[in-house]
């Protein structure tokens, strides 16, 4: 498949990508999330896309991935509402504050940081402290 | 007259009601409390025959859906892959059991999540008072592969009759409450007169609203029961009972959580679901099931505003995101359903090692050797995003209308 963004075109092995995108769905909607962490790599390393490409259209890629899951989640009946409000209105504040934090912090800390916390998660969620 | 005789009547069938009740059960309850504010310990006390084994079983009215996926083989050598679920599963429920049986309850303590509570309450005797889970309805469904991947849950089997209903609402129980200290509790002090006293404890965080408590005497003869006594569990603001997930908690401690969690999703370019996903299920009793499918939801509007920001700045690729998200939409029909076949433990170790996976690809990318080779594409990144955002500032502006600045979508990947 041959896609154009900004004047440009980018050759993508639509059958990789897409079957990747749809193991990354299975997976990431039994967990409860959009799997944007592996989709980026996916569509960069693997698909060997540009990052400016990737950002936004990864992010729409997801976006189906979570609008499915949440459907058929509510459907077998794992949902409360009662944490669903509560958590909801902390989502969309992050959303006004976060990209006000953004342009005053390093990239590469956040991820070092990030690293770390997922590793001490990790470890608890193992078992093996 | 009539109203007379009718009520001698009445007084009659009374009087042989009570008569008969009293044959064949045991003296009400006496509770010192029966309003509990988020919990508490309550003393319980009654009369049983001497010489029989006093038994509490105490359940909440609320009730939440649970179930067990039988994919262990059987004897015949088969593997079932049958899902038993409840809606109607009480959201608190334990077996208080002689003091006697503390060590009993400490060897299976020991042996971690691996205990079998059928076999444990088989070695206490407790199952003589094991009776409310069973006796609610239990679904079963034959999940198959195709089954799965058409996203259902499979065939709907026949009501099971009383013996396995017992057998499977055990299973059910087990894989719900999990931990050997949650379901028996061994507080009963029995005197040789058969008059006993227990210290039963609903905890903090447990579902609000009416508890039973009902006892069980198991003598020479058989079985004895006692009315149900009933006791009041309230909660106030800021605590929330979750309906669904059956559990009370302080509504400002998940906001933050979710703030947090969100604001740092955010500064990554990513959600925050499979952090908040694996903090949730660890910081409180917290179902999976239901952790997983009220995390997806949460982030649902904080995806669709980024999408409304970079395509407001014709930031995306429609035909790439579209075909790969159609990918997704398939993945995302299956995955939800997998959920509740996979137990806590399960849920929990496979997530263990999701999240290693990504910090190890969180540290890759912050490597000297992976930032110079993406200084470059960072640097494109910067100026084709500048370039777009003039762009649709000049659009704006051309439209006649106030441009207000670009909420930019977190920081490069």
């Amino acid at each position: 498949m041959t896609v154009e963004f900004w004047g440009q075109q980018f050759k993508v092995n639509i059958v990789v990508g897409c079957l990747g995108a749809f193991l990354t769905a299975v997976v990431a909607s039994m967990f409860g999330f959009g799997g944007g962490p592996f989709m980026v790599p996916l569509m960069t390393v693997v698909l060997g896309l540009p990052m400016y490409l990737v950002v936004g259209s990864s992010l729409l890629a997801i976006f189906f991935n979570t609008l499915m899951g949440s459907v058929r989640h509510i459907q077998f009946g794992n949902f409360d509402l009662t944490l669903f409000l509560v958590m909801f209105p902390a989502a969309i504040l992050a959303g006004f504050i976060g990209p006000r934090i953004a342009q005053r912090v390093s990239p590469q800390w956040v991820k070092r940081i990030a690293a770390l916390g997922l590793l001490v998660l990790a470890l608890n969620l193992l078992g093996l402290y | 007259m009539t109203a007379r005789i009718a009520s001698r009547i009445l007084l009659l069938v009374a009087l042989v009601v009570f008569g008969r009740a009293r044959a064949d059960s045991l003296a009400p309850l006496t509770l010192d409390r029966v309003a509990l504010d988020n919990g508490g310990t309550i003393t319980v006390s009654g009369q049983a025959p001497p010489a029989s084994r006093v038994f509490l079983e105490v359940w909440s009215e609320k009730a939440v859906t649970a179930s067990f996926f039988d994919a262990r083989r059987n004897d015949k050598g088969e593997i079932p892959y049958k899902l038993y679920l409840t809606r109607q599963l009480p959201a608190h429920y334990r077996i208080y059991l002689s003091r006697a049986g503390q060590s009993t309850l400490d060897d299976y303590a020991r042996k971690g999540s691996g205990w079998a509570y059928s076999q444990a309450l088989k070695d206490t005797g407790a199952d003589a008072a094991f009776a409310v889970p069973a006796a609610r309805p239990i679904a079963t469904y034959q999940a198959t592969l195709m089954a799965s991947i058409a996203g259902s849950r499979g065939d709907l089997l026949p009501t099971l009759d009383s013996k396995e209903a017992r057998r499977r609402a055990m299973q059910i129980v087990k894989a719900r409450f999990r931990s050997v200290s949650k379901l028996l509790s061994a507080t009963i002090e029995e005197r040789p007169d058969g008059s006993f006293t227990a210290r039963v404890t609903i905890p903090a965080g447990a579902a609000p609203g009416r508890y039973s408590v009902v006892a069980v005497a198991v003598t020479g003869q058989g079985v004895v029961k006692s009315p149900e006594a009933t006791l009041e569990n309230r909660i106030a603001f800021p605590l929330l009972y979750l309906s669904n997930a059956g559990t009370s908690l302080n509504l400002f401690t998940p906001f933050l959580l979710a703030l947090l969690v969100s604001i740092f999703g955010v500064l990554m370019g990513a959600g925050g679901g499979f952090i908040l996903n694996p903090l949730l299920v660890s910081l409180w009793p917290l179902p999976h099931t239901i952790v997983a499918g009220t995390v997806m939801p949460t982030v649902l509007f904080s995806q669709g505003s980024g999408i409304y920001n970079y395509s407001r700045i014709k930031f995306i690729s429609w035909k790439l995101g579209v075909t790969m998200g159609l990918a997704m939409l398939a993945g995302g029909f299956i995955g939800p359903k997998l959920t509740e076949l996979i137990t806590l433990d399960q849920f929990k170790f496979v997530f263990g090692w999701i999240l290693v996976v990504l910090a190890g690809l969180m540290l890759w990318q912050t490597t000297p050797a992976y930032l110079q080779k993406n200084k470059k594409e960072q640097a494109i990144l910067k100026e084709f995003k500048r370039r777009a955002e003039q762009e649709a500032a000049a659009r704006r502006d051309a439209a006649g209308a106030a441009a207000p600045a670009l909420e930019s979508e977190g920081g490069p990947r």
